[in-house]
C-alpha cells in the first residue's frame, strides 16, 4: 500500500538520522579516549596551541574605534589598534605612536612628533599624521554614527562645528608634515591628553575603511600589539601577535583566545580549560582561605568606579537636603560591603574612588547613624513624605540584587519608609532618567580617564549634560570651573588643582545629591604558568606584558 | 499533553474512579497544601519575607528557620509561602480572565455561530499562536510596563486608595493579562470542537425548533456539556500559568521585590557557582514549584481519564 | 479525497501565510517604535550627548514617519536585506542572525531525534506493560518530566551532571570544523545538556501519545485478524501503531520546530549558548529593532510553515479527515 511505503520511508529516514548522530557521538567519545590519533583530523575548536592564553571576555558591540562607547568593545580595540598616547602599567600617560610632544605656552596647542616606521597590520605602509587627521575626523563625522566622539574629541577647536555638519574639516587638527601633528583645543584643559588614550582617538587605515564601510571591522587592519585572527559573533575572539609592533615589551604570546559565551568560568579554570577566571561572590571566601589551593593564584584589583544612589533633586521631597541625608545615614555601607558583598567592595564615603588622583582619605562623609537619620527625617516632615517614592533600578532578572534589597530593608528598619523598587531594563531606565522621571535611581560610574574632572565636573556641574540629579550649587560650579584650566606643569600646581577638587567634593558630599555606596573590587585567579597578567583598573592594552612559562 | 477525549457527558461514577487513583489524590493534596500555604501566608508564615538579618546569612536549617536563611538572612520557608501566594494570584487570575472567560466564551461563539465569526476567532488564534510568546512578552513588558505602572499611580491618586502600586498589583495584572493573551487559544479550540459535535445533536435541534434563542441554547445546553472538558483544561491552564509565572519572574517580568516568587527565588540561587556553594537555596523553591507543576500534570491526566467515557 | 480539493486547500493555506507574517511584523515593528527606549541612546551609555544622539537618529532614519520606516523595512526584506544591527553596531543583521540560527537549529535537531528515538519505543513498551506495576510508574515519570519547564530542568541537570559528576561542561558551545568552514557542534559534549533539557520533556509527551495509540491499536479488529493470520505480534504492532501515531506525532513535531524560539531563550541564557534565543534576549534590551524583527519573522515563518506542512501531511495521509477541522462523524 502507498501509505505503508510512505510510512516505512519516513521511519527509515528517522532511523538513519538517529544512527548518524549516534555514530558521531561514539566517534567523539572514542576520539577523546585515544587522546587523538590519525582519526582526529577534526579538533574541537578553538584548538589549543603552544603559547596560547585562553580566557573569558566580554561580548563586544563593535570593533570600530570610532564607535566604541562601552568597556566590552574597548577591551579588544586597545589591543588591535593604537593611538598617540597610551598608559603604562602604573597608569602614567606615555608615548605610543607619538614619540614625543610639546605643549604651547598657553596650554592649548599640542604638537605631536610621530614615530617613523609604525606599520599597519597588513604591512602595506607607515602611519602618517594624515592618517590621524582622517581617523579623528571620521570619528567626529555624523555619518559615522559615533555616540561618543564629542565626549573625547569635542575640546578640539572646530570639532563641534564639524560634527554639526557646519564645516568641511576640523580646523584644530593640523598636519604639519608626514610625521608631525598639531592639535589645538579650546582652553588649556590638562585632562585632554588623558582623553586621547581612549579608542576614539585611535588611527584606522583609510583605504580599508573606505573600501569596505560595512564589513571592515570583521578583519580590521590596525596598528596595535595584536591582530584580529577571528571574530565569531557572540562566540569567540582570537588575537595573534603583531610582529611589527614598535613598543617594548613586544607581545610574546602566540595567541589569545577570548571565549564570549560559555559555562562557568571558574569551573572551566579548575578543569584547566581557561587560564584566567574571575572569582565571584560565591567562591571568594573559599579562595581567600590560605588553605585553599586557589588562594596562591588569586589577585585582587580595585575598580575605579563608584556605585551610588542618585536623587532627583528637583522633585520634592528630595529637594530638601535633610531628607537626602536621612536616607544616606540610614544605610549601613559597611555591612553591605562586608556581609552582602563579602568584601568584594569597599564602602564609599565620597564620589572619587581610591586610585583617582584627588581621592581624599580624610573626607568627611555621612556616617551610618540611624538615630540622627530619624531625627532629620522627622524634622523634614516625617516618614509620610516618603510614602510614594520609587527607586529606579536598571536590570533584567528575577531580583535587582542583594545590595538593593538590603538597602530597601535597612530603610524600612531604621526609618520606617518603604520605597518601591522599580526594575526596568536599561533602555527604559536611560529614557526615564534623561527625562527626569524618577525619584531615586541607582547606577555606577566608571572612570574613563584618571582625573577627578571625569567624576566631579561631568556629574555635578550644573550645566553639565551628564548631571542627572539636577544638582546646582554655585560654589561648586565656581570651584569646578576654576580647576578646569589650572596649570599642571609642576607637582605643586597639580596638588593645588587637586585640592580645589577636594573642596568641591566635600561640599557635594554634605549636600548629598548622591548617596555614594560602594567602590567595587574584583578578584580573579591566574594559572601559575601565566606571568605578567594583570587586570588593569582602566581599560588599556595589557596583553603584551604576559608571558607563558611552561 | 493528551487532549481530552471528545464525546459525551461524563460517565457516572467519575468521582469514584478519580479518587481511587492514589496518584491523583496525592496530587490534589499537594496542590491544596501549596495553594493553601499561599493563601494563608500572611498568617502562617513564621517570619516576614522582607526582613533581613545580616548577622545570620546562609544559615542552615534550625528550629528558628526550618529551611535556613538566604543571602540576606531572610527566612526561606516564609519566602516560599509568600511565593506560593504569588503563584496563586497569577494562576487564578489568568485562569479566570484568560482561560475561562475568553477561552470558553470565544470557543462557544466560534463553535455555535460558525461561519465568519468562527473564521475570525480561529484566525486570530492562529496569529497569536504564531507569535513567539516569550519574546513578545519581553518586548511588551519592556515597553508597556512603565505605562501601566503610571496608570495605576494615577488611579491611586484619583480614588485615594493607597498602596495599590506598592502591593505589586500592576505587575500582577500585567503578567496575567499577558498570559491570558496567549492562554485563551487552547481552551477555545477544545470548547469549539466539542460544540461543533454537539451542535447537531437532538436536543439542540429540538430547542431550536421550539424557538429558543442562540444565547439560551449556548448557556443552557452547550455550556453544561462542555464543563467537563473545561475542568480538565482548567487544570492544565493552572499548571501552565504557574509554570509560565516561574519563567517570567525569572526573566524579571512580573512581581517586583521584595515580594518573592518562585521564579525570582530560583533566579537568586541559580548559576553553577551559586548552586555549588548553596544548593539548598535552589532546591527549596525548585522542589516546591516542581512538585506543584507535576501535581497539576498528574491531576489533569487523572481527570481526563475519570471524566471520559472510555476507561484506560 | 480528490486531487483538486487537496490543491485548493494547500493554496488557501499558502495565501494565508503572508497575511500572518505581515500582521506579525507590523505588530512587532509598532511595539518597537512606539515603546520607550532608543537604541542609539543605549549605545551611548551613560555619557549622553543628546545632540549627537539626535543627529544619529536622523541619519539612520529613526525619526521618520512610522509608515515610511515600515515601508522602507519591507522593501529591504524583498531585497534580502534584513537591516543593520544595533546590538552589534553597524553589522548587517543577516551576518549576525544566521550563525546563531545554525547553533540553535543543531541542538533542537538533536533534541528532536532524542524525543522520537526515546519516546516512541518507551511508549510502545509502556503499553505492553499495561496492567503491571510498571505502567503507572513509567507514566508517572513521564508525566512528571513533561511538566517541568526548562528553568527548572536546566539547573537540575547542570547540578547533577556538570557540577557533581563532572561528566559534562557547565555550558557553552564547542564546535568542530568540517571542510574548513562548517562549524558543527553536534558532536561535542556541550550539546548534551540542551539536548536533554529539551528532549526529555518532549520524549515524555511523545511516549504518552504513543502509548495511548498503541493501546487503541491493540484492541482494533484488524490487529486481531492479523494475529489470527499468524503474523508476528511485534510486526503487527509496530506497523499499525506507527501509522496511527504518525498524525499526532507529526503535529507534535510541527509544534516543536515552531517552538524553537521560545524554549531557546531561557535555555541559551542559562547555559551560555550563542544561539538565536540568547541573541533575542540581548536584542530586546539593546533595542536592536532590525534584529528583533528578523527573529520574530523567522520564528513566525517556521511556525506557520511547520503547521502547514503538518496539516497537508495530515490530509494527504489520512483521507478520512475533512479539512475544515470538523471532527469526523
Amino acid at each position: 500500500m502507498n501509505q505503508e511505503r510512505r510510512l516505512t520511508f519516513v521511519l527509515l529516514a528517522a532511523a538513519a538520522l538517529a544512527v548518524l548522530v549516534a555514530a558521531g557521538v561514539i566517534t567523539v567519545l572514542i576520539d577523546r579516549g585515544e587522546g587523538g590519533g590519525p582519526s582526529s583530523q577534526q579538533q574541537p575548536l578553538p584548538e589549543r596551541v603552544a603559547g596560547e592564553l585562553r580566557l573569558f571576555g566580554p561580548d563586544p558591540i563593535t570593533l570600530d574605534p570610532a564607535l566604541a562607547a562601552d568597556v566590552g568593545s574597548a577591551t579588544y580595540i586597545v589591543e588591535i589598534f593604537s593611538g598617540l598616547v597610551t598608559f603604562d602599567k602604573d597608569l602614567n600617560i606615555v608615548p605610543d605612536i607619538a614619540e614625543r610632544w610639546e605643549v604651547s605656552a598657553d596650554g592649548r596647542t599640542y604638537t605631536f612628533r610621530l614615530r617613523r616606521g609604525v606599520l599597519f597590520h597588513d604591512g602595506s605602509r607607515m602611519v602618517t599624521a594624515q592618517d590621524f587627521k582622517y581617523s579623528m575626523e571620521r570619528a567626529l563625522n555624523p555619518r559615522t554614527g559615533s555616540t561618543v566622539a564629542l565626549t573625547y574629541l569635542g575640546d578640539i577647536v572646530g570639532a563641534r562645528d564639524f560634527a554639526r555638519g557646519r564645516a568641511q574639516e576640523v580646523t584644530g587638527i593640523k598636519v604639519i608634515d608626514d610625521f608631525t601633528l598639531q592639535i589645538t583645543i579650546d582652553a588649556p584643559k590638562s585632562y585632554f591628553l588623558a582623553k586621547l588614550t581612549y579608542p576614539t582617538a585611535y588611527v584606522v587605515k583609510r583605504e580599508q575603511v573606505e573600501g569596505n564601510p560595512r564589513g571592515w571591522t570583521r578583519q580590521p587592519i590596525g596598528t596595535g600589539p595584536f591582530k584580529l585572527r577571528e571574530w565569531r559573533l557572540g562566540e569567540r575572539i582570537v588575537l595573534e601577535p603583531n610582529p611589527d609592533y614598535y613598543l617594548e615589551p613586544k607581545p610574546s604570546l602566540s595567541r589569545v583566545t577570548f571565549l564570549l559565551a560559555g559555562g562557568s568560568p571558574l569551573t572551566m579554570y579548575e578543569n584547566g580549560e581557561v587560564d584566567v577566571a574571575p572569582v565571584g561572590i560565591n567562591d571568594i571566601e573559599r579562595v581567600r582561605d590560605p588553605r585553599d589551593p586557589l588562594n596562591r593564584e588569586m589577585k585582587q584589583v580595585a575598580e575605579l568606579a563608584t556605585y551610588y544612589i542618585g536623587f532627583n533633586v528637583r522633585r520634592p521631597p528630595f529637594n530638601d537636603p535633610r531628607v537626602r541625608r536621612a536616607l544616606a545615614m540610614a544605610i549601613d555601607k559597611d555591612a553591605l560591603a562586608r556581609v552582602v558583598l563579602r568584601d568584594l567592595a569597599v564602602p564609599a564615603k565620597g564620589i572619587l574612588p581610591p586610585g583617582i588622583p584627588g581621592h581624599n582619605p580624610n573626607l568627611q562623609g555621612l556616617p551610618f547613624d540611624p538615630q540622627e537619620a530619624r531625627r532629620l527625617l522627622m524634622e523634614a516632615g516625617g516618614p509620610q513624605i516618603l510614602q510614594d517614592v520609587t527607586l529606579l533600578v536598571s536590570g533584567v532578572g528575577g531580583t535587582p540584587g542583594p545590595v538593593i534589597e538590603a538597602i530597601q530593608a535597612m530603610w524600612e528598619q531604621h526609618l520606617g519608609v518603604r520605597p518601591r523598587i522599580q526594575q526596568v531594563e536599561f533602555a527604559t531606565f536611560l529614557q526615564q532618567v534623561d527625562r527626569g522621571q524618577f525619584d531615586m535611581m541607582t547606577l555606577g560610574w566608571i572612570a574613563d580617564y584618571l582625573d577627578p574632572e571625569d567624576f566631579l565636573d561631568i556629574l555635578f556641574h550644573s550645566q553639565s549634560l551628564d548631571n542627572r540629579t539636577g544638582y546646582t550649587n554655585p560654589e561648586v560650579d565656581r570651584l569646578l570651573e576654576q580647576a578646569r584650566t589650572m596649570p599642571t606643569d609642576t607637582e605643586e600646581a597639580r596638588q593645588a588643582r587637586l585640592r580645589i577638587y577636594q573642596q568641591a567634593e566635600q561640599i557635594i558630599v554634605q549636600d548629598s545629591p548622591w548617596i555614594p555606596l560602594l567602590h567595587p573590587r574584583s578578584a580573579y585567579v591566574v594559572k601559575p604558568h601565566v606571568q605578567g597578567y594583570f587586570v588593569p583598573p582602566l581599560v588599556m592594552e595589557h596583553l603584551r606584558y604576559v608571558r607563558l612559562e611552561r | 499533553m493528551t487532549p481530552p477525549q471528545e464525546g459525551m457527558l461524563p460517565a457516572p461514577g467519575a468521582w469514584g474512579r478519580l479518587l481511587r487513583r492514589r496518584l491523583a489524590v496525592a496530587s490534589l493534596m499537594v496542590i491544596v497544601v501549596i495553594y493553601g500555604a499561599g493563601i494563608l501566608a500572611p498568617w502562617l508564615a513564621p517570619h516576614s519575607f522582607r526582613e533581613i538579618d545580616l548577622a545570620n546569612t546562609f544559615a542552615g536549617p534550625s528550629l528558628e528557620h526550618p529551611l535556613g536563611t538566604d543571602r540576606l538572612g531572610r527566612d526561606v520557608l516564609s519566602r516560599l509561602m509568600w511565593s506560593a501566594q504569588t503563584t496563586v494570584i497569577i494562576s487564578a487570575s489568568s485562569l479566570l480572565l484568560g482561560g475561562l472567560l475568553w477561552g470558553t466564551g470565544l470557543g462557544l461563539l466560534a463553535g455555535y455561530l460558525g461561519g465568519r465569526v468562527d473564521n475570525i476567532i480561529m484566525r486570530l488564534g492562529d496569529i497569536l499562536a504564531s507569535l513567539p510568546d516569550i519574546l513578545l512578552l519581553l518586548i511588551i513588558t519592556a515597553t508597556v510596563r512603565p505605562r501601566v505602572t503610571d496608570f495605576f499611580r494615577d488611579v491611586e491618586r484619583w480614588t485615594g486608595l493607597e498602596g495599590i502600586v506598592e502591593s505589586g498589583a500592576p505587575d500582577y495584572i500585567l503578567v496575567f493579562a499577558a498570559l491570558s493573551l496567549f492562554g485563551w487559544v487552547g481552551m477555545a479550540r477544545i470548547v469549539r470542537s466539542q460544540v461543533l459535535a454537539l451542535r447537531e445533536s437532538e436536543y439542540v435541534l429540538a430547542a431550536r425548533a421550539l424557538g429558543a434563542s442562540s444565547l439560551h441554547i449556548i448557556l443552557r445546553h452547550l455550556l453544561p456539556n462542555v464543563s467537563h472538558l473545561m475542568v480538565v483544561a482548567a487544570t492544565q491552564l493552572l499548571g501552565t500559568a504557574a509554570g509560565a509565572e516561574v519563567v517570567l519572574s525569572f526573566l524579571g517580568i512580573g512581581i517586583q521585590p521584595p515580594h518573592p516568587s518562585f521564579g525570582s527565588m530560583i533566579f537568586e540561587a541559580a548559576g553553577p557557582r551559586n548552586m555549588l556553594a548553596h544548593p539548598h537555596l535552589i532546591f527549596a523553591p525548585a522542589a516546591v514549584v516542581g512538585a506543584l507543576l507535576m501535581a497539576f500534570s498528574f491531576l489533569g491526566d487523572a481527570l481526563n481519564d475519570a471524566l471520559s467515557p472510555r476507561r484506560r | 479525497m480528490g486531487r483538486d480539493q487537496l490543491w485548493s486547500y494547500i493554496l488557501r493555506r499558502l495565501l494565508w501565510i503572508p497575511f500572518i507574517l505581515l500582521t506579525v511584523s507590523l505588530v512587532t515593528f509598532a511595539l518597537g517604535r512606539f515603546g520607550p527606549g532608543d537604541p542609539v541612546r543605549v549605545l551611548a551609555g551613560q555619557r549622553a550627548d543628546l545632540e549627537t544622539i539626535q543627529r544619529i537618529r536622523q541619519e539612520r532614519g529613526l525619526d521618520d514617519n512610522f509608515f515610511v520606516q515600515y515601508a522602507r523595512y519591507l522593501r529591504g526584506i524583498f531585497r534580502g536585506d534584513l537591516g543593520i544591527s544595533f546590538k552589534y553596531y553597524g553589522l548587517p543583521v543577516t551576518e549576525v542572525v544566521l550563525p546563531r540560527l545554525w547553533v540553535t537549529f543543531q541542538y533542537n535537531l538533536a533534541a528532536l531525534v532524542l524525543i522520537f528515538a526515546l519516546g516512541i519505543p518507551a511508549g510502545i513498551w509502556a503499553a505492553t506493560q499495561q496492567g503491571t506495576w510498571r505502567d503507572p510508574l513509567i507514566m508517572g515519570t513521564l508525566l512528571a518530566l513533561a511538566a517541568l519547564p526548562a528553568v527548572l530542568v536546566v539547573p537540575l541537570l547542570q547540578y547533577i551532571f556538570s557540577l557533581r559528576l563532572g561528566w559534562l561542561p557547565t555550558g557553552g558551545w564547542e564546535v568542530r570544523e568540517f571542510f574548513g568552514w562548517l562549524e558543527v557542534g553536534l558532536f561535542s559534549k556541550t550539546i548534551v545538556l540542551p539536548m536533554l533539557a529539551l528532549g526529555l520533556p518532549g520524549a515524555a509527551g511523545v511516549a504518552r501519545l504513543t502509548r495511548a495509540q498503541t493501546l487503541e491499536v491493540l484492541e482494533e479488529d484488524y490487529v486481531r485478524t492479523a494475529r489470527a493470520k499468524g503474523l508476528r505480534e511485534r510486526v503487527v504492532l509496530m506497523r499499525h501503531v506507527l501509522r496511527n501515531a504518525l498524525l499526532p506525532l507529526a503535529t507534535l513535531m510541527g509544534f516543536a520546530m515552531a517552538a524553537l524560539l521560545s524554549g531557546s531563550i531561557i535555555l541559551e541564557t542559562l547555559l551560555g549558548i550563542p544561539g538565536i534565543g540568547s541573541y533575542a534576549f540581548e536584542a530586546v534590551f539593546a533595542r536592536d529593532y532590525d534584529g528583533i524583527m528578523a527573529i520574530v519573522l523567522i520564528a513566525a515563518t517556521a511556525f506557520v510553515v511547520a503547521n502547514l506542512v503538518v496539516d497537508i501531511a495530515y490530509a494527504f495521509i489520512d483521507p478520512r479527515v475533512r479539512l475544515e477541522g470538523k471532527p469526523q462523524s
